[in-house]
């Protein structure tokens, strides 16, 4: 696996579209928590009586849930550069080239998931970055309580990339799998959701693909209201969910790619 | 012991047929030429044999095995187009496709001046013209010397020089040994280089064998006279003449390559008391014989 991630790297150690995705992410991660930090800052220095309602996001041990949610609004980032990088290997035909010259197709489409994995990391690795720099601007004292919306935010980021490396291989285009992705992440998954939980009693909406990944860092800014408007969806249904759909996502991405005519 | 051994292949893209329970083998040290126009199923050929197509039916074997990923890092192949990455120059494409190979990244120099190519390794891919991307192609197949290489159309894209080289490249490595399946629709690139050739048409395997046999060349005397009856009377029965054929202005008689003698046909007739009015020997066009090959009037 060294080996075939070491060729991996030659691919995307001059490819531009990687480094500047990849550096816009980290940069909007680090800002969106910086941004979000100032303002309930300055919002809250003004008035006593709204910190008492609001309380602080962005201290130990609130900022993990604060700055993952925020981060989570970026998570399309590195998916959009998982189906970059995977359809230019369908485009220019790359994939074929690697097959021929002595990569087995399970090989080609292992590391394809590995990257989706180190990806996947590499993003999460950014969240907690920045929640224990903000963390430590903050009032409170490090804490680790709540972390585990870091993990969360891990596991929202492999899903996302993961479906977006199964669009990539079922399409095939560049243009086609980023407008079909993007749609259904942002309008179809909604649509149908607000749909059920219209029609169906047990509101399902919220376990939908990535909607079961997305509920698991709920709104995190003033809690002391939302907590009484919303009902969170059970966390541990949530990761169940998420899982089953991880796994789905891979296997018709192995299958689709070790089956059919390249 | 065979490098490639083809058996009942088949392949269908919904309705069409694009390869019809095809059988042939492949003997080591040969140049096997592929032969057959446009869509008559080479590429699709020879993409079942390196899995990047899946076959309807029938199987394969390279190297008397069952074939994996290890035999294909054995052979050297440009299929259909010269597949690289846009964004890499010349030298990072090889290094990856050695990667794949399992070679190391010390050979990327010898192959790159094969191929003409050394001056501009450290451009970009997409800067370069066609000719220069089939040409790094052929080096990419030549990277660690492999003993068995397939060329899919190699001398696509490239100027009369260019073609020539290949040729040469070509018949140089037959020299030390080495396995070529060629795949081409130039009759006259297959009979300049090949030893072997299969004809394919319409996804048939119409003939295959040693190019000698299937390629033969026949000379033609075409002769008239006054009377093209009594002409052809005459020389019905002419020794060594495999055919004889009357036409509207004259009598064709065929024979084997090299062996036609418009003196004797002269003195034969003459000796039967017709005087020819015309006489010409004609080579019989390869583009003939492979359109009656393939059965398709001109």
């Amino acid at each position: 696996m060294l080996t075939l991630l070491r060729i991996e790297w030659y691919k995307l150690r001059n490819y531009r579209t990687f480094w500047v995705l990849g550096i816009l992410y980290l940069i909007c991660v680090f800002a969106a928590g910086y941004i979000g930090y100032r303002i309930e800052k300055d919002t809250l220095e003004q008035s006593k009586e709204l910190k008492m309602i609001a309380g602080t996001s962005f201290s130990f041990p609130d900022v993990w849930q604060s700055v993952s949610w925020l981060s989570s609004l970026l998570v399309f980032l590195p998916a959009l550069l998982i189906i970059t990088f995977v359809t230019n290997e369908f485009v220019y035909k790359t994939h074929r080239q690697n097959i021929i010259d002595g990569w087995s197709r399970t090989q080609f489409i292992s590391v394809k998931i590995v990257l989706v994995l180190i990806l996947s990391l590499l993003a999460t690795l950014m969240v907690l970055l920045t929640a224990v720099i903000i963390g430590f601007l903050g009032e409170r004292a490090f804490s680790a309580e709540d972390i585990q919306y870091v993990f969360y935010f891990f596991v929202q980021a492999i899903s996302y990339n993961a479906l977006a490396l199964m669009f990539a291989v079922l399409m095939k285009r560049t243009g086609l799998a980023l407008g079909i992705f993007l749609a259904y992440a942002y309008f179809l998954e909604n649509l149908v959701g607000n749909l059920l939980d219209w029609k169906i009693k047990a509101k399902p909406g919220a376990y939908l693909p990535l909607n079961s990944t997305d509920n698991l860092i709920p709104f995190p800014f003033i809690k002391n209201v939302t907590r009484q408007l919303l009902d969170q969806p059970n966390t541990n249904l949530l990761l169940v969910f998420a899982a089953a759909y991880l796994l789905i996502y891979l296997f018709i991405a192995v299958k689709k790619f070790r089956t059919e005519d390249l | 012991m065979a490098i490639l051994t083809v058996e009942q292949l088949s392949k269908n893209y919904g309705p069409i047929q694009a390869l019809k329970n095809v059988s042939f083998e492949v003997p080591p040290g040969s140049v096997f030429g592929i032969l057959g126009p446009n869509g008559s199923g080479k590429t699709t050929l020879l993409g079942i044999i390196m899995d990047v197509l899946k076959a309807s039916g029938g199987s394969y074997r390279l190297f008397d095995e069952a074939p994996t990923e290890k035999h294909r890092q054995q052979i050297g192949t440009l299929l259909e187009t010269p597949n690289f990455y846009h964004y890499l120059s010349a030298v990072n494409n090889l290094k990856i496709a050695a990667a794949i190979k399992g070679r190391g990244a010390d050979d990327i120099d010898r192959v790159l001046e094969i191929v003409n190519l050394a001056q501009r390794k450290d451009s970009r891919f997409n800067t370069y013209s066609l000719g220069m991307k089939q040409r790094l192609a052929i080096g990419s197949c030549l990277l660690g010397n492999p003993e068995v290489l397939v060329f899919d159309e190699p001398t696509n894209g490239l100027d009369p020089v260019g073609i020539a080289e290949i040729r040469e490249l070509i018949k140089k490595l037959s020299k030390e040994g080495k396995t070529i399946i060629m795949a081409s629709h130039l009759l006259d690139e297959v009979e300049k280089v090949c030893t072997h050739v299969a004809i394919l048409q319409k996804g048939n395997l119409i003939t295959y064998g040693h190019v000698d046999e299937i390629l033969v060349n026949e000379d033609i005397a075409e002769i008239g006279a006054a009377d093209l009856n009594q002409l052809y009377t005459a020389v019905k029965g002419y020794p060594e003449a495999t055919q004889v054929q009357q036409h509207d202005q004259h009598v064709d008689l065929y024979f084997r390559n090299g062996t036609a003698s418009l003196e004797q046909i002269n003195q034969f007739c003459f000796g039967q008391g017709i005087t020819l009015n015309h006489m010409r020997l004609r080579k019989k066009s390869l583009e003939t014989k492979f359109f009656e090959l393939t059965k398709n009037p001109k």
